[in-house]
């Protein structure tokens, strides 16, 4: 493998997406290779850099509950009651009367 | 995942999800909050960082979900709800960041900077990457909130980005790039002007 090559795929190393026989070319070349070792070193550290100066984003249990709520009580009208019976009764929401 | 005819790949709904999406359109209630469930944390991010705030985020996430279940009659068999659900969030981000807005700084921000931190030279690190991620490009930036913050997949942020899986990777492969080399200026900067300041005292 070239250095050219090797340095196309860093990112699917990186990623985890590299098939098995070329990780294993991959590797051999960056046991030999320092500038390509230094290269794929380099972006792990700057993803790993990225990852603790900005945690993922993540809704908070009391939005969650917010919007969830929001929701049942909007579409309440077009919705059934959770569990309940139907009684022999037919629910039709306005929009399953269109072809979907 | 699948092909869309274009050689590029397209988001496929599992049968889990298209089983929910047919029990919801069938009026049950379970099947609303299932979805919500589901989608939820995706929506929320997407809205979270292109728009830098968390009410703002909020806001839009829960009219996102909400104008999806009341457009459910033009929702289609072929079109994963998820994608559907995406393009939403996606405009309705859009439309709030064409509102003006009075920019105030999120107390969630620090927090969020602060998290792990330990030590003033952890927290200078911090500064420096976020300042470097907020000096890139829009495009750049927002694939790597996606891909490498939130670890959303290819597939998923090609969705949300409304491009292919390949030109989604080639992005995320030049911002990668883009944003090391902008670190780098800032560290190069930092030293340069830590040098003069000490030559000159």
């Amino acid at each position: 493998m070239k250095c050219d090559e090797v340095k196309s795929l860093l990112d699917l190393h990186l990623d985890g997406e590299l098939p098995m026989e070329l990780t294993a070319k991959l590797d051999r070349h960056l046991l030999r290779c320092p500038q390509c070792a230094g290269e794929l070193r380099s972006l792990e550290q700057t993803r790993s850099l990225l990852r603790e100066a900005a945690p993922p984003c993540v809704p908070s249990p009391a939005f969650r509950e917010r919007a969830a709520a929001r929701l049942h009580t909007e579409l309440a009208a077009h919705l059934r009651p959770a569990g309940g019976e139907e009684s022999g009764r037919q629910w039709i929401l306005p929009f399953s009367r269109h072809e979907v | 995942m699948t092909s869309n005819g274009n050689g590029t790949q397209a988001l496929r709904e599992s049968p889990h999800e298209k089983r929910l999406v047919a029990r919801f359109q069938a009026g049950e209630s379970e099947a609303l909050s299932a979805l919500f469930d589901l989608h939820v944390d995706r929506v929320y991010a997407y809205s979270r960082h292109l728009l830098d705030n968390r009410e703002d985020a909020e806001e839009v996430t829960s009219e996102a979900f909400l104008r999806a279940f009341e457009r459910a009659a033009t929702f289609r068999a072929e079109c994963p709800f998820r994608g559907w659900l995406f393009g939403i969030a996606r405009n309705l981000c859009l439309d709030r960041m064409r509102q003006p807005r009075l920019i105030l700084m999120d107390p969630d921000d620090a927090g969020r900077a602060s998290d792990g931190g330990t030590g003033a030279d952890r927290m200078e690190t911090t500064i420096a990457v976020r300042r470097a991620l907020a000096e890139l490009p829009e495009d750049y930036q927002l694939v790597l909130k996606l891909c490498d913050i939130e670890q959303w997949d290819a597939l998923e942020a090609a969705t949300m980005l409304e491009k292919s899986v390949q030109a989604t990777k080639s992005l995320l492969y030049r911002a990668r790039r883009a944003l090391r080399s902008r670190l780098a200026e800032i560290w190069s900067d930092e030293e340069t002007a830590s040098a003069v300041e000490e030559a000159t005292v």
